[in-house]
This record gives C-alpha cells, structure tokens and sequence, in this order.
C-alpha cells in the first residue's frame, strides 16, 4: 500500500478549480486526462475537479505498473478509491468515458460512501456479442483481431492512437487535433489495458448500482450501439439516457457543448 | 522513342500490372480508384468498391484501428508505411494485408496494399514466443529470487530488495531497522531429530515471519523478510522507531514458542540495527550481525541492538 503522497504521484492526479462538491473524471482506453480539456474550463468555474491518469497512461508512474495488478478493471478500480482515500474525498460526482464508466460503476459498488452519482459517458459493460440477447457489438473474433492489430503494428501505433473511436464524420483537423493529445504509453501496457477493457463482461454489475447515473449515448459509435447505452440504462436502477444525436465514442472531445449542460444540472447538489 | 510509342509503352506499364494492390481515396475517403489487383486477386467487381468509403474493405477492428491510428497518423505525418491491417475479399475471407499511404496536395490519399499472409504467420509465432517468454522468465525470475524451502526471498534478491529500500527511505528521510534472526542450536536439532524436521522448522518460521511482516506492513511502513542463509532470517523494516522494533522481536521470540521441536519451544537471538546516514546495506548488515552474536553470547533466545559504544 502506498503513501497518499505516492499514490498521487503514481497517477498524476491534478485537482482544479473549487466548488462544495467534487467531481473525478476518469479518462477512457488509449487516452489520459487531457481529453477532457474541452469540459474542464466550464467545470471548474463551479466545482472542485479531480483529474488523473491510469497507471501506463499519461503522465502517470509507469514504474508502478503491474500486470498482475491491472490485469482487470478492479485493478484500475482500486487506484481510484485509493485516490479518493488519498484525497479523503467522499461523496464525489465521477464521470467516466467509455470504460471508466464501469471502473466508476466497481467503485460505486465496491465503496459506495466515496461516490455520491455517476455519470458516464459512451459507457459498455461487455464489448461481446453474447447470444441470445445482449449485442455488445462485436465477436470475439473481432476483439481478439483487434488486440492482434495492436501487437502487429507494436512499433508505434502506442504513440499514435486517436481517442478511441472519434468516428468517421469529423474532420481530419479536428482528428488531427484531437490525436495530438494522444498519451505516449508503452505498447504491452496499452495491450493489456485493452484486454481488461475489450474481453471483459461487467454486465451484472450494472443493477448493483444504487447511485443515480446519467447515461450518454451517442447515435452513432462504432465501439458501443444504442442498444448498448439501453441496456446500461435500464440495468442500472436510477439512470438516465440522453441519447446525443452525433458520430463517435468521444461526446465529451466532440461534442462537449452538448454535454456540458446536462452535466452541470446533474452534478448541482439537489 | 516516338510520341507513339511512349504512349503505347505506358499503357504497357499500367498499374493493373502490378503484384500489388493500389487504390486512391478522396478527402472524405471514398474510393475512387483501384487497379485491376482488387478484381483479379481480391475477386471484388470495380462497382462494389468505386464510391464506397473505404471501410467497407475493412473488418470491423481494422475500422477501428484505421481510425484511431492510420487517420491521425496520416493527419499529422501526411504518410504511413508498414501499418497492418486485414480486408475482405468479396467472399469474406480475411486476408492480412500491409499498408503503406500517403497524403497528396489535393487531398486524396494514395494507398499500396501488400498481401502479408506469411508474414502475419511469422508476427504470430513471434507473438507467442513472447508471450512464452514473458510466461517463462516470470517463473525464472520467481526460482531466482525466492528461497525453495521457505518461499521467502532469498539473498541475492534480499540485498537488491534492501539496497533499494534503504536509497527510496533515505530520500524520504525514513528510518530503516534491520533484524537478523538467527536459531538457536540449530545444528543440534538436525543432528538430533534430522534434516526433515530442520526443514520443518524452517518452513514453519519463515511463515511465521512473513505474517508477522504483513500484520507490519501499511500504508506508511514497509518490510522485507528473507532467510539470508541456513538458519539466519533477515528482515527488514522501515519507517519504524527502535521501541517498536524491539516489541516486534520480543512479539517474535513469543511466537515462535509454538513451534515445538522434540519437546522444546524453537529459540532465537535476534540482531538489531539502524542505517545512520551514508550507510551501506552491508554495513548495516555488519552491525546487526555483530549484535546478534553478542545476543548468542549474552544466552541466546534474546535480542540486542547495536551500539557503537
């Protein structure tokens, strides 16, 4: 166990801004916590935000890095509540891209009094097709290709990967500039945090949640369908589902003018 | 050479002659050439491919991949060479391709495709190779650096682990204790009762000793405990004051009574020092050697600390 000192150091956390109530924003796979520099200015006028980067992105202590540790999302999960302990935070607003919505999800269930709401966005519990019901969008097939991919084009694609996935509509610019806030990561890291993130099934984590959540759906990913945003929303018990009409995994870096709103009104103390 | 003939020596060398796939995509990445490999080799009808976006060669995690990696690498570098990829034929059969691109001033994007089918076979075993050797040097490095019979580091690791330990709370500005542990009349219970039960003895200490240290650890306090050699266990701990290392050994000596052998509670004398600035681990080592054997020499079944006086 490290001290509080250490386990900020390890994740680089960065606390902005200042407000009763704390948010933690978790960035999401192939990514650190730049990607949310397009909500952050409003953010902060209003509350304290807690940012920070998973161990093997970003900034963080990649000497801290361990396969064992991280070779599930409970891992990731763990940093988190060690990092609300570090901060003695309760009661915080965290809000998840993509994967860290269902870390968001394990620490909510795991520690419920750290986490008052969550709000997630492009959330997925399980990447798979899982007959007969729940379409996660892809065969294993696809994911175990994909993971393949990432081993065959091991010499850099760890330094040049896009915010997974911006989707097809957007322009080369706005790629260009959203790739160039890319993490520079060690391949096998990023692998790994992939297979926890692509071969994982927290489906049944979903009605444990006792925290209210606010869903975001994008209408068209190519990482997560609507049916997945659905599904999400109506396992967890007290949820919300805005569907965003907009193209990609990435509402917050796309579209942050959409969301911002909403999540302002929700993360405000009732 | 006439105008003529270098026309018809052109058309000669078209691109449809090439072994390998060629393609042209517009700004918004909708095929709008391809030469005679995509029909010849990839069995595709030109009027399946023209006006499409180019996803639909792609599988599904090549689409992804594309975009996440190819789109901004080409973004940013206007190029890519020996990206890897996997396509369609037109009866769906995955073929793994190599892909090299680049970005022209109008803004289409020149593509080479290369079928890497063998290749891919050779990135296969060289993946698993590797993942083999990950596998097999996390067990090598398991065997170096645990002792066989207790499972406790041994002292190869246990100097490297300390070594470490003492820079990391030395620049924190940390104490560090270290305790060495040895038993007493240890030859006369092998001699007695044999190496079995010498190794029993040992077994049931250095689990004994790696609960002790795990009650010790937490959040500010670390430990390491190893047998350092045949009967001698080093331990290590840090961030703890000298009143708590002697309750820690006396809470030792105590325990260990439960370990009986022919009859007897097992005994040791323990050895304690503390790193003073600039110490070595083998100094450190040195004085809670010296300790200990003056806690043999003081009766044994005790623990001294060292002092310089």
């Amino acid at each position: 166990m490290l001290s509080p000192n250490k386990i900020l150091i390890r994740n680089n956390v960065n606390i902005i801004g200042s407000g009763e109530t704390t948010l933690i924003l978790a960035h999401g796979f192939g990514c650190d916590q730049n990607m949310w520099r397009f909500l952050t200015p409003e953010l902060s006028k209003h509350f304290t935000v807690v940012l920070f980067d998973y161990v093997g992105s970003g900034a963080s202590d990649i000497s801290q890095y361990s396969p064992q540790r991280y070779q599930n999302l409970e891992g990731y999960a763990d940093d988190v509540i060690e990092i609300c302990h570090a901060l003695e935070l309760t009661k915080a607003i965290f809000i998840g891209h993509s994967v860290s919505s269902i870390i968001g999800g394990i620490v909510a269930t795991k520690q419920p009094s750290l986490i008052a709401k969550l709000v997630m966005v492009c959330p997925s519990p399980c990447f798979l097709n899982i007959p007969p019901d729940y379409r996660g969008g892809f065969e294993e097939e696809d994911l175990l290709e994909l993971l393949n991919l990432m081993d065959k084009n091991y010499i850099g694609w760890a330094n040049y990967l896009a915010p997974l996935v911006i989707g097809n509509a957007h322009s080369d610019e706005l790629v260009g500039e959203l790739s160039g806030s890319f993490c520079s990561t060690d391949p096998i890291i990023a692998k790994n945090f992939a297979a926890a993130t692509f071969l994982s099934d927290h489906r049944d984590l979903l009605k444990n949640i006792q925290q209210p959540s606010l869903v975001f759906q994008s209408r068209n990913d190519a990482l997560a369908a609507i049916s997945v945003g659905e599904f999400v929303a109506n396992e967890i018990p007290n949820s919300s589902l805005e569907i965003i009409s907009a193209d990609g995994h990435c509402l917050h870096m796309t579209h942050s003018d959409k969301i911002i709103g909403s999540i302002l009104n929700y993360a405000q103390p009732q | 050479m006439t105008d003529h003939n270098s026309v018809r020596h052109a058309t000669h060398h078209s691109a449809d002659r090439f072994p390998n796939g060629a393609l042209i995509t517009n700004a918004s990445r909708t095929i709008i050439y391809v030469n005679a490999y995509f029909t010849t080799e990839l069995l595709w009808q030109t009027t399946d491919i023209i006006g499409k976006n180019l996803d639909v060669l792609f599988t599904k995690p090549s689409s992804i991949f594309f975009q996440s990696y190819i789109v901004p690498t080409l973004s940013h570098e206007r190029m890519c060479e020996e990206m890897q990829l996997t396509i369609f034929n037109a009866n769906g059969k995955r073929i793994p391709i190599t892909v090299n691109a680049t970005v022209k001033e109008n803004g289409c994007i020149y593509w080479s495709f290369f079928n890497s089918s063998k290749r891919d076979q050779l990135y296969d075993e060289l993946i698993k190779a590797r993942e083999k050797l990950t596998e097999a040097l996390e067990k090598v490095n398991i065997l170096a650096s645990l002792d066989d019979l207790t499972g406790l580091l041994n002292r190869r690791e246990m100097k490297h682990k300390s070594a470490h330990a003492i820079e990391k709370a030395a620049s924190q500005g940390q104490t560090v204790t270290l305790l060495l542990l040895d038993i007493d009349h240890f030859k006369k219970i092998n001699d007695s009762y044999g190496h079995l039960e010498g190794d029993r003895v040992l077994m049931a200490l250095g689990t004994l000793l790696k609960k002790s240290i795990e009650q010790q650890n937490n959040m500010e306090k670390m430990g390491l405990v190893s047998r350092f050699g045949g009967e001698e266990f080093l331990i290590l701990l840090t961030n703890i004051t000298e009143a708590d290392a002697l309750s820690f050994c006396n809470r030792l000596h105590r325990s260990m009574a439960d370990i009986v052998v022919g009859g007897a509670p097992l005994k040791a004398s323990i050895g304690v020092s503390t790193l003073t600035p600039g110490m070595t681990f083998e100094a450190l080592f040195t004085q809670a050697d010296g300790a200990m054997y003056q806690a043999k020499e003081r009766g044994r079944d005790r623990t001294e600390i060292f002092t310089s006086a």
